[in-house]
């Protein structure tokens, strides 16, 4: 086995090995799940609460409002039960809101022992309807859009009614929506599709994919090269091995690393969409492997890590803390705030001028063009930033290799014109 | 000589500063050789140099007969200055992983990196993560991993440095054991007693420059023996005894006079003692003293005359 290989499988276990590999792992399905799962979770836990609704108005909203509580809940619970309000007859508004008070804030109990939870109070506002809403949960906003939205609509409805508007015809007026079809020339069969839209999602997720997959794998070449310095492992490899070998290796290993993680996400994303959804399954895979889009998502991919990669194994070895790397890493992962917010636009824009030019930006040209790919771009700028993403990766490459050796054996803390200095004039040691 | 490292007028600049100036020497195949020299003499940029990790501003080096170190680093075991190891590791695992970027197959590798923990007393810490053992025993890992190849050149820079004195007895023997098998050792060390007991030839550097390169015997020769003389008599007694070079007198707590002084090449200590005598100076002390490396070190690396 190469030194190259022997490097590089040391790498992928040392990480393999660690428990925090293992969360990582699993940190996307059980984080989707999570997302998922938590909300109707919470939602079928809480209790549903008891209500009771005070009508002043001479409209009998109260049927109206019963109805919707009993009809739009989550979870196929009722969004509140009604219950009669203790003490009643009240005399007006600010008697109901008197004797009502202490079952909501007090101790008091109704009559089967239960807690009042809410109370809605309906008067007349001129034209309108008067809502107090009292509860003793104040962040609960879906339970007054319920009543609120349901008192809006049955006065909405009363006064078309006193118009002359007949209920039937209303309900139908309300039923009718507009029927919009969406054409594009770019859609399949001229009328777009969801087939159509997935392009720029596919692409904004491969650009996001490569956005963290290629940093998370810079960041862990930062921290190993720099654990090997502080230890002064790296002076023993130096002599075992020649440079492009050592960081040849790591990167390999690191990547493999990313690569198992990548695979295993995508395999689980994968089977999930083909269990749920078999038919955009098939799309998202027609996306994604045709037009040789595979090959170009690949070509970023290996064209971001290894810029991105080499740039971060090369401060990684000038410092042996992460204080020191902070320095340059700081404004970095400022500049690659970039990418992130242009990738968002590329969903909806993939072809707007700023969008283009900033994929000649050699630093967001992995993330954007992965973005923007699915969408066919014109070839001639595909071939252009490749060529110059690639150039600028070879360049790197060339000025990294002598500047990872002065770093590995230089003493001392890190210093930006050092830094800065062995790279401009490819100083070996 | 059958040499294993030929430097020839090796040089080093940062800037203006040279670290190491026109520097040749030779090391036997076989033997070992002490690398001597204050702090910032130049040494651990010289090992550097040797080892290709630092390229010579002038001057060549050639390596167990190649001037590319690239094409003997399999033959080669290095042990850095300030030492570590990957912290996670097993020492078995460790000392596979080096001895694997040697060339040895990684089995093999495995192999013998039990049998010399096993021989180092490492036996039962063979599994347990390095960063579970103590300081010494991390170190004698690292010194394995070190020979783990068998190399035919080693270079230590600071063995013996953070070891105690029962494990400096057992790396003295290791250096030995290795020449014993023919291989050659170049150490660095502060410490001269190690190199006076184990160096077949010593090399003495100050301020990037060689100051002396030859047998332990040879460097102390080239530094005078000193005549101690104690009683009660005057400094200025002491004037005009043959023999005598640079001296210093003290006058200790009792009212006696120490003189200490060095004697001149080839000049016999006894005719010294005898005129003194014959002067009928009081003399309650006397003693000779043949100078030992360490002596020589301090002499020839300008650090003044050498210490009673």
């Amino acid at each position: 086995m190469s030194r190259l290989l022997r490097i590089a499988l040391r790498e992928y276990l040392a990480y393999v090995r660690t428990f925090g590999f293992w969360l990582s792992l699993m940190l996307l399905p059980v984080g989707l799940s999570t997302i998922v799962v938590a909300p109707l979770a919470v939602a079928r836990s809480a209790p549903v609460p008891l209500v009771t609704v005070v009508d002043f108005t001479t409209q009998k909203l109260r049927g109206d409002v019963v109805h919707a509580l009993a009809t739009h809940g989550d979870g196929g619970k009722p969004a509140g039960i009604l219950v009669e309000a203790p003490g009643a007859p009240f005399t007006d508004v600010a008697d109901a809101t008197a004797r009502l008070k202490p079952y909501l804030t007090g101790p008091q109990a109704l009559p089967g022992g239960d807690r009042l939870d809410a109370a809605f109070i309906l008067s007349p506002a001129g034209d309108t309807v008067a809502v107090n809403f009292w509860s003793r949960n104040v962040a609960d906003q879906r339970l007054q859009a319920v009543v609120t939205d349901a008192v809006r609509e049955a006065v909405r409805r009363n006064r078309l009614e006193r118009q002359g508007v007949d209920a039937r015809l209303l309900g139908a007026i309300d039923s009718q929506q507009p029927q919009v079809s969406v054409f594009s020339p770019k859609a399949e069969r001229g009328q777009v599709s969801l087939k159509d839209l997935l392009p720029g999602y596919a692409g904004f997720a491969m650009g996001m994919l490569l956005w963290m997959v290629v940093l998370t794998g810079a960041g862990m070449l930062l921290n190993s090269v720099m654990e090997e310095k502080s230890s002064r492992i790296l002076e023993v490899l130096l002599t075992s091995a020649s440079v492009p070998e050592i960081m040849g290796g790591k990167l390999i290993g690191v990547a493999a690393v990313t690569g198992t993680v990548l695979a295993f996400w995508m395999t689980i994303a994968g089977a999930i969409l083909t269990a749920k959804s078999p038919a955009l399954a098939s799309d998202v895979a027609v996306i994604l492997l045709s037009h040789g889009r595979w090959a170009y998502f690949g070509l970023y991919f290996v064209g971001g890590y290894l810029m991105f990669a080499t740039l971060y194994m090369t401060i990684g070895a000038f410092c042996e803390t992460a204080r020191e790397a902070q320095v340059l890493l700081g404004p970095m992962m400022i500049i690659m705030t970039v990418p992130l917010l242009f990738m968002i636009q590329s969903i909806a824009h993939p072809e707007a001028p700023l969008l283009r030019l900033l994929t000649w930006i050699p630093l967001f040209t992995p993330f954007l063009m992965a973005a923007r790919v699915a969408n066919d771009p014109p070839l001639w700028e595909v071939l252009g930033t490749g060529a110059m993403m690639l150039g600028v990766t070879g360049l790197e490459l060339w000025v990294a290799i002598p500047a990872f050796k002065t770093g590995a054996l230089a003493t001392g803390r890190f210093d930006i014109r050092t830094f800065a200095g062995s790279l401009v004039r490819r100083s070996a040691p | 000589m059958d040499a294993a490292l030929v430097v020839e007028g090796l040089t080093r600049r940062y800037g203006a500063f040279t670290a190491v100036e026109n520097l040749s020497l030779q090391a036997a195949t076989g033997k070992i050789m002490g690398f001597l020299g204050p702090n910032g003499a130049g040494k651990t940029t010289t090992l550097r140099m040797i080892l290709g990790l630092v390229t010579p501003t002038a001057g060549r080096v050639t390596v167990l007969g190649e001037a590319d170190f690239a094409r003997v680093r399999n033959k080669v075991g290095f042990l850095p200055e300030e030492r570590g190891l990957y912290r996670r590791m097993t020492p078995v695992t460790a000392i596979g992983f080096l001895a694997g970027l040697k060339g040895v197959p990684v089995a093999e590798a495995r192999r013998r990196a039990r049998v010399l923990l096993e021989a180092q007393g490492l036996g039962e810490a063979a599994d347990r993560q390095i960063r579970h053992l103590s300081k010494g025993m991390a170190q004698k890992v690292q010194l394995l991993s070190t020979l783990v190849h068998e190399p035919d050149l080693v270079i230590l820079d600071e063995p013996f440095s953070g070891l105690d004195p029962v494990n400096q007895q057992s790396l003295e023997t290791l250096i030995r054991s290795l020449a014993d098998r023919g291989a050659t050792v170049i150490f660095s060390t502060h410490v001269m007693q190690h190199a006076e007991r184990l160096c077949d030839q010593v090399v003495l550097m100050s301020k990037g420059r060689k100051v002396f390169d030859g047998t332990v015997a040879a460097a102390c020769a080239a530094t005078p023996r000193t005549l101690t003389l104690e009683g009660a008599f005057e400094p200025g007694d002491v004037d005009g005894l043959p023999g005598l070079g640079e001296r210093t007198a003290t006058r200790l707590d009792s009212g006696a006079v120490r003189v200490v002084a060095g004697l001149r090449t080839g000049a016999p200590a006894q005719e010294t003692i005898r005129q003194a005598f014959g002067r009928g100076m009081d003399i309650s002390r006397f003693e000779v003293r043949e100078p030992s490396l360490h002596d020589a070190f301090i002499v020839l690396t300008g650090g003044g005359a050498p210490p009673e």
